[in-house]
C-alpha cells in the first residue's frame, strides 16, 4: 500500500507554493506585470531620412509584426516570403486550402462554410498573453473564448479501465476524492501542531475536506461532481459508481489530467481563438502591409555589412537581390543554414545546434456533432495512445457539422510523419473509434499537418535543450548571441530565438526585442 | 527553368486580391517546381540543418540512379532511416521525364566548396580508403564505369550518414540494389564508428 505523506514532504511542499504566489501577487501589485491586452510598449524613433529599407525574411508573426511596427515608424519595409501564403506556422485550414506537405500534397475538401475551420498550427491564445491580444486589439480581430478542458470529455488508455472511455469528469472527482482522503489521513491529530495553529489546521482540514468532497469521518465515497448516473434534476440524483484508486494510477495520463486547465502558463482555464481560424491574426497584418509582402519570393543568399544587408531571392524564376540597411529575419533555423550567408561561425553554430520540432496535427471534418450528443461542448478528450488529443470546437455549436483535431503530438510526431497518408488516417480512425464507437462512419474528409515535413518550414517549435534538466550553461550562450544582431544590421527572432518556443507571444516578444535593439543602435547613432 | 511537376499549377491569380478575403480560399497550388531547394539548401549545396545532402555537382547517372531507386523503394523505406523516408515520397511522384528535366535542372547547380565538419583521424582513414579508391578512385573522384559516385566534396556529414546506414541495414539490403550491396559490405568492414570517422576525415583531404 502507499505510504502515508510524511509531514516533511507536505511542509515543503506548502513552502514552495507559497513562495511562488506571493512572489506573483507582490509583483502584479506594484505594477511591474503587463496587464492582458497591453501589448509591451514599443516607442520606435521615426525614420530619418536615410537608413529607411528594411528587409524583413519571413512572414511568420515576428516578420509581419516588424513590419508593421517599422511601417508605421515611416521605414520602407518589404518581406520575403517564401510560400503563397502569410503566417508560417499560424496556420488555418479550410475549404480549398492547400496543405504543401513534401511528397503529400492535399487540398482540404471541408465544406465551405466559416465555422468550418481547422487551426492546423497556433490554435490557443492564453490570457495573459498580452502582446498577442494587444495585436488582436490594435488590427480589429474579434476574438472568442477557446475551451481547453471539459469535465464532460473522455480519458481513454488501453491500460486502464478494461480500455473504456471514462468522463474526464469522473476521473478528476475519483482522483481529487482520494488524493484529500490520503491528505487527511497524514494530518491526524496533533501531528502538526507545532507548524499550525488551531484555526489554520481547522481551515486546512476544510479545504482538504472540499477539495475531495470527503464525508464528515473524512472518508471518499463519490461525489456528485461526476455528474448524475441518474436523476439530478425532478428527482434526486444518483452518484456515479466510484473507480478505484488503484485503477485511477494505471494510466500515464494521470499527472497531467490534474493540471490540464494550468495549460497557458498561468493562463488557463479562459484561452481566447480569433473567430473565424487564427490565421485571422497573420492576414490583419498582411492586408496592412499589402504589397510590401513579396510572396513565392525565396531567399538565396543573406550577406551583411557593417553598412547593411544584401538579400538575394528568386521570384518567378529570376534572381533579384534586395539592399536593405537592416534585416530582421524569421526564416526556421534549420532552412537557414542552408541559405548562403556572411554570418560570423559563433552564429551560425548557434544556428546549427537547434533542432527542429516534429509536432503533427490532423483533423477530419464531422457529418454530424456527435460530440454534441455526449454532452461535450468544446474541450479536449485525453488519449494514452500516438493521437494523444480529440478537440471539440467551441464554434459552431449545434450546428450540422464541425471540424474537430483527431491528433495532436507536439513532441514526437514523427509516428505519424513517417507514414503514408492512408496509413495515418487509418491510425487517426483505429484510435479515435475508442473513444467514440462510430467513429469511422461519423468522420470525413481528413487532414493531416505534419510539421516536419511541410514546404517551406520543415519543422514545428525550435528545440533547444538537449537535456530535461533544463537549459544548459552552453545553450544559454547560443541563445543570447542569436538574440544580439549581426554587425548591428541583422536581427534573428520568431519563437525559436525565445526561451518558451511555440507560442506566438514569444515569436512576438522576439520580435520586439530585435526592434527595441535596433532603436537603441538608431538613437545612438543619431546623437 | 522547365516545369518539372505538370500536376501542379502555377499561381495565376492575384495573391493580395484574395489576401482582402482574409483566406486563402480560391489561391490555386502553389508552384512546386523547386522542391528540391526546400531541403537541399537554397542553391543545392546541401544543408546540414535539415540533413540533406549537396545535389550540386552530383553526377547525372548518379542522380538518376539514386531518384530511381527511391521511386522504387528501393531506398528510403526503412522505418529508422529519417531522411530517406522524408524523400522517397518526393520521388514516387517522379516520372521518367520529370526526373529527366531534374537531373538537367540539377547539372545547372554550381558548385559551391564544402568545409569540413566533423573530427577523426585522417592518417589511419587513409588506409582504410584504399579500399574504397578501388571504385571511388584515388582521390574520390568517382567512377561512372562502377557505379560509384564521386565522395570529394560531398558532405562530410553526410558521408557519415549513409556509412552508418549502409552498417544499419537502413540502405543497401534490398534484392534489387546491387550498387548497394557491395557499400553494405564495404561499410562493414569499417568496424567502429571511429573508422566511419576516419575514413571520411580523410575523404575531406582530398578537396575538389
Amino acid at each position: 500500500m502507499i505510504n502515508s505523506v510524511t509531514r516533511r514532504d507536505f511542509l515543503s511542499l506548502l513552502g514552495a507554493y507559497g513562495g511562488t504566489s506571493a512572489l506573483i501577487q507582490a509583483g502584479t501589485a506594484l505594477g511591474l506585470m503587463p496587464q492582458p491586452g497591453q501589448a509591451a510598449e514599443l516607442s520606435l524613433a521615426r525614420a530619418g531620412a536615410s537608413g529607411r529599407r528594411v528587409a524583413i525574411l519571413g512572414s511568420g508573426v515576428s516578420g509581419l509584426a516588424v513590419a508593421w511596427e517599422l511601417t508605421k515608424a515611416g521605414y520602407d519595409c518589404t518581406v520575403l516570403e517564401a510560400s503563397h501564403r502569410p503566417g508560417g506556422r499560424v496556420f488555418t485550414v479550410r475549404s480549398g486550402t492547400v496543405i504543401d506537405e513534401l511528397g503529400n500534397y492535399q487540398r482540404c475538401e471541408f465544406d465551405n462554410e466559416p465555422h468550418l475551420y481547422f487551426n492546423a498550427g497556433a490554435a490557443r491564445i492564453p490570457s495573459n498573453h498580452s502582446t498577442v491580444l494587444g495585436y488582436c486589439r490594435e488590427l480589429g480581430v474579434d476574438l472568442e473564448i477557446f475551451v481547453n478542458e471539459s469535465m464532460r470529455a473522455w480519458v481513454q488508455d488501453d491500460n486502464f479501465n478494461g480500455g473504456r472511455p471514462v468522463r474526464n469528469a469522473d476521473f478528476h472527482t475519483n482522483m481529487h476524492g482520494f488524493l484529500a482522503e490520503m491528505l487527511a489521513k497524514s494530518l491526524s491529530a496533533g501531528q502538526l501542531d507545532e507548524e499550525f495553529s488551531e484555526a489554520e489546521m481547522e481551515a486546512l482540514l476544510r479545504i482538504i475536506r472540499n477539495l475531495g468532497d470527503l464525508n464528515e469521518d473524512m472518508l471518499f465515497e463519490g461525489s456528485f461532481r461526476a455528474g448524475y448516473a441518474s436523476g439530478g434534476f425532478l428527482d434526486h440524483g444518483t452518484k456515479h459508481a466510484m473507480i478505484a484508486f488503484r485503477e485511477l494510477l494505471k494510466t500515464r495520463l494521470a499527472a497531467g489530467l490534474m493540471v490540464t486547465t494550468d495549460v497557458g502558463t498561468g493562463a488557463g482555464p479562459v484561452l481566447m481563438q480569433p473567430v473565424g481560424g487564427m490565421d485571422r491574426i497573420p492576414y490583419a497584418f498582411a492586408n496592412r502591409l499589402a504589397d510590401r509582402i513579396r510572396f513565392r519570393s525565396a531567399v538565396k543568399s543573406v550577406q551583411v555589412s557593417d553598412h547593411g544587408v544584401e538579400i538575394a531571392y528568386e521570384r518567378d524564376g529570376s534572381r533579384e537581390t534586395l539592399q536593405a540597411d537592416y534585416c530582421f529575419n524569421c526564416i526556421p533555423s534549420h532552412l537557414m543554414t542552408g541559405i548562403p550567408n556572411n554570418f560570423p561561425s559563433d552564429y551560425l553554430d548557434a544556428l546549427k545546434y537547434i533542432r527542429r520540432g516534429e509536432a503533427y496535427k490532423a483533423a477530419f471534418q464531422a457529418r454530424q456533432r456527435f460530440w454534441e450528443d455526449e454532452g461535450i461542448y468544446a474541450g479536449i478528450t485525453w488519449v494514452n495512445s500516438p493521437i494523444q488529443q480529440i478537440w471539440y470546437p467551441p464554434h459552431g455549436i449545434h450546428k450540422q457539422k464541425g471540424v474537430i483535431l483527431a491528433a495532436y503530438d507536439f513532441g514526437g510526431g514523427m509516428y505519424y510523419t513517417k507514414m503514408t497518408q492512408e496509413q495515418r488516417i487509418e491510425e487517426l480512425l483505429r484510435h479515435g473509434e475508442k473513444v467514440h464507437p462510430d467513429y469511422r462512419q461519423l468522420v470525413e474528409k481528413p487532414v493531416t499537418i505534419a510539421w516536419h515535413r511541410m514546404n517551406n518550414m520543415l519543422g514545428c517549435a525550435a528545440r533547444w535543450q538537449r537535456s530535461r534538466d533544463g537549459w544548459s550553461a552552453e545553450e544559454e550562450a547560443m541563445y543570447h548571441r542569436l538574440q544580439q544582431p549581426v554587425n548591428g544590421r541583422h536581427w534573428m527572432m520568431g519563437d525559436q530565438i525565445s526561451q518558451h518556443s511555440a507560442w506566438m507571444e514569444s515569436a512576438l516578444q522576439s520580435a520586439h526585442f530585435a526592434l527595441a535593439d535596433m532603436d537603441q543602435r538608431v538613437r545612438a547613432a543619431a546623437l | 527553368m522547365k516545369h518539372l511537376m505538370t500536376a501542379v499549377v502555377t499561381l495565376a491569380a492575384s495573391v493580395l486580391g484574395n489576401l482582402a478575403s482574409g483566406q486563402d480560399v480560391g489561391l490555386p497550388a502553389p508552384m512546386d517546381d523547386k522542391y528540391c531547394m526546400t531541403c537541399h539548401g537554397a542553391v543545392g549545396q546541401g544543408n546540414v540543418g535539415v540533413q540533406a545532402p549537396r545535389i550540386a555537382g552530383m553526377e547525372s547517372w548518379y542522380l538518376k540512379r539514386q531518384l530511381e531507386n527511391f521511386r522504387a523503394g528501393i531506398r528510403g523505406t526503412h522505418p529508422d532511416d529519417e531522411q530517406g523516408l522524408a524523400m522517397q515520397p518526393m520521388a514516387a511522384r517522379l516520372t521518367d521525364q520529370s526526373i529527366g528535366d531534374l537531373i538537367e535542372w540539377v547539372g545547372s547547380f554550381d558548385y559551391i566548396p564544402t568545409t569540413a565538419t566533423i573530427e577523426g583521424d585522417a592518417s589511419r582513414g587513409r588506409q582504410a580508403y584504399t579500399r574504397c579508391a578501388s571504385c571511388h578512385g584515388d582521390q574520390g573522384q568517382g567512377n561512372e564505369t562502377f557505379g560509384a559516385p564521386a565522395l570529394a566534396g560531398q558532405n562530410d556529414w553526410y558521408l557519415v550518414t549513409q556509412l552508418r546506414n549502409f552498417k544499419a541495414g537502413y540502405r543497401g539490403n534490398s534484392p534489387n540494389d546491387q550498387y548497394g550491396a557491395m557499400m553494405v559490405s564495404m561499410a562493414n568492414s569499417l568496424t567502429n564508428d571511429q573508422a566511419i570517422l576516419n575514413v571520411v576525415s580523410y575523404i575531406n583531404t582530398l578537396g575538389r
